[in-house]
C-alpha cells in the first residue's frame, strides 16, 4: 500500500511541476477579488475533532477551526462551503481551486510552507506517543520507545518526528486509522498531534483505554492558501481584529483549545 | 446505532448505484463505438483507436480519475469538473474500452461462413450485422459482460481518492468516532447488489438459450 502511494505521489508531482510550467504566472489576479467574485469560500478539511467535525446526528461542520472559517467568510462577505477532503492532496486541490483554502489543523512544516502560502501560526501543537494505559508507565521517555511497533499518518509530522528518530513505523492515511492501530494491538504505539490525542483518547472518548506519554516536538498550526495569495495578507489581519476582539479565545474556549492558542 | 449508520450508508451506496448506473449507460453505447473503431479497414483509424484502448486498459484506473480530476487544474490552468462528474467521465471511458473488447470477441466469434450466407442470399452488410450477426454476440457476451458489471460495482470504491463521498467513505469516517463495524458493514451492501446482478445475468443467460 505504500508503495502505490509512492508512485501515486510521483505521478502527481509530476503533473504539479507540468502544471507549474504551462501555467506560470498565471497567478497574478488577486486571490481575494477572485474568492469575493464567485462568492463562496471553499474550505477544505477532513473529520478532525476539535478543529472540524459534526455532532451526531447533525450536517453542520462545528469546532475551532470550522467556526472561524465561517466567522473570516463572513468577513470577507461570502458564503462557506466546508469540503471533506483527502489530506494527501491537499496542495493540488489548492492549486486546482477545487478548494481556496486548507483549514484543518495543519502543523506548519517545511513542506507545507513550500507548497502553500501560510498564514501566521494561530495554534502551538505537539505530536505525542500514543500507547495503552496499562503500559504507559514504561514509556515516558524517548529512550523507551526504541522497540515498539509505530503507526503514523503517512507524510504527518508525526511521522517525520519518527524518521528523524530513526524509528520504523505503519504507515496509514488518517490519525484516526494510526489510533485504530493501536487499539485493535496491531501496532504498539502512535505519533499524533496533541490537540487531536486531548480531544480523542482518555476517559470519556471513544478510546478510554489509551493515554499519551511522551512529548517529541512542539510545532505551530497554520492556515494555507495558494501560493503568493493575498487571502493570506487578508486572513492575518481579520485574525488579529478577531484576537483582540476576544472572538478567538471566546470560540477556542467552546471546543477546550484555548491554552493552545498563540497570543497575537 | 444501526439504523444512524445503516442510512449514512445508504446515502453513499445511493452515489456508489448512480455512478455504476450512469457508468453503463455511456460506456455501453461509446463502447460499440470504439469496438467498430478498431475493427474498421481504415488502417490510421484502427490504430489510433487500438493505442488509445492500450492506454485506457493498461493504467489504473486509480490514476485516470486523478488525472480526469486534476489535470484540466494543474496542467491547464482550466476550472474542474465538479468531483462526482469527473469521476463520471474516467469510468465511461475505461469501461468503453474494456466493453469495446468484449463486443469484438463477440462478433469476431461469429463465423464468416455466416457473412458469406448472408451475402448470397443478397444482404445489406447492415442487415447481415442485424439479422444474423446480433443476436448470437449478444448471447455470447452475457457472461464477460457480468463479470464486467460486478467489477465495475467493485470499481466504484476508488472515486474516495477525489473525495465522492459513496460507501467505502462514508463506512471509513466512522472510524474516527472509534468504530470499526461500519467499515465491513458495507460489505454487505456490495454483496446484495452483486447477488442481485449475479442472478440477473443468470436469468439472462438462460433466457437467450435459444441456439447453440
Amino acid at each position: 500500500m505504500k508503495s502505490v502511494k509512492n508512485v501515486l505521489a510521483l505521478v502527481m508531482s509530476l503533473l504539479l511541476v507540468l502544471g507549474m510550467a504551462a501555467c506560470g504566472g498565471s497567478d497574478s489576479d488577486s486571490d481575494l477579488a477572485y474568492v469575493k467574485e464567485k462568492g463562496t469560500l471553499v474550505v477544505g478539511i477532513t473529520d478532525f475533532a476539535p478543529m472540524d467535525y459534526k455532532e451526531e446526528g447533525s450536517d453542520e461542520w462545528i469546532g475551532f477551526d470550522a467556526d472561524m472559517a465561517k466567522a473570516f467568510a463572513e468577513d470577507l462577505g461570502v458564503e462557506v462551503q466546508f469540503v471533506e477532503i483527502n489530506w494527501d492532496n491537499k496542495a493540488m486541490e489548492l492549486q486546482t481551486k477545487a478548494i481556496d483554502v486548507v483549514w484543518n489543523g495543519m502543523t506548519l512544516t517545511e513542506e507545507v510552507k513550500q507548497l502553500m502560502g501560510c498564514s501566521e501560526p494561530y495554534c502551538l501543537n505537539g505530536q505525542v506517543v500514543v500507547v495503552p494505559a496499562e503500559v504507559a508507565d514504561q514509556y515516558q521517555t524517548t529512550e523507551s520507545l526504541s522497540g515498539l511497533n509505530f503507526a503514523a499518518e503517512n507524510g504527518s509530522a508525526g511521522a517525520e518526528q519518527l524518521d528523524a528518530l530513526g524509528l520504523t513505523y505503519t504507515a496509514t492515511d488518517t490519525q484516526a486509522k494510526a489510533l485504530m492501530e493501536v487499539a485493535s494491538g496491531a501496532s504498539d504505539a502512535c505519533v499524533i498531534d496533541l490537540l487531536m490525542a486531548g480531544a480523542m483518547i482518555g476517559e470519556g472518548t471513544s478510546y478510554p483505554e489509551l493515554t499519551y506519554t511522551v512529548q517529541l516536538n512542539s510545532e505551530e498550526y497554520g492556515v494555507g492558501f495558494r501560493m503568493d495569495s493575498d487571502l493570506v495578507d487578508a486572513f492575518n489581519t481579520f485574525w488579529k481584529e478577531a484576537y483582540d476582539a476576544g472572538t478567538v479565545m471566546e470560540v477556542a474556549a467552546t471546543y477546550g483549545v484555548q491554552e493552545s492558542v498563540i497570543e497575537k | 446505532m444501526l439504523m444512524d449508520v445503516t442510512l449514512s450508508l445508504l446515502e453513499g451506496f445511493g452515489t456508489t448505484v448512480q455512478l455504476f448506473a450512469l457508468t453503463l449507460l455511456f460506456s455501453l453505447p461509446l463502447g460499440l463505438i470504439i469496438c467498430f473503431g478498431s475493427m474498421s479497414r481504415f488502417a490510421p483509424l484502427r490504430w489510433i483507436i487500438k493505442t488509445f484502448v492500450w492506454i485506457v486498459r493498461g493504467s489504473p484506473l486509480l490514476l485516470q480519475v486523478l488525472i480526469i480530476f486534476y489535470g484540466p487544474g494543474l496542467m491547464f490552468g482550466l476550472p474542474l469538473l465538479p468531483r462526482f462528474t469527473a469521476a463520471l467521465v474516467a469510468f465511461v471511458i475505461n469501461y468503453a474500452c474494456y466493453f469495446s473488447e468484449i463486443y469484438r470477441g463477440g462478433i469476431q466469434s461469429v463465423s464468416r461462413g455466416q457473412y458469406e450466407a448472408g451475402q448470397v442470399l443478397g444482404m445489406t452488410k447492415s442487415q447481415i450485422f442485424f439479422k444474423i450477426t446480433l443476436l448470437q454476440v449478444i448471447k455470447r457476451i452475457i457472461p464477460p459482460m457480468g463479470n464486467e458489471w460486478i467489477t465495475l460495482v467493485k470499481d466504484t470504491a476508488l472515486v474516495r481518492v477525489i473525495s465522492v463521498y459513496e460507501i467505502i467513505w462514508m463506512g471509513e469516517s466512522y472510524i474516527k468516532k472509534g468504530l470499526i463495524w461500519p467499515l465491513f458493514y458495507t460489505m454487505v451492501f456490495y454483496l446484495v447488489f452483486n447477488g442481485l446482478l449475479t442472478i440477473l445475468f443468470g436469468w439472462l443467460e438462460k433466457k437467450l438459450d435459444y441456439f447453440r
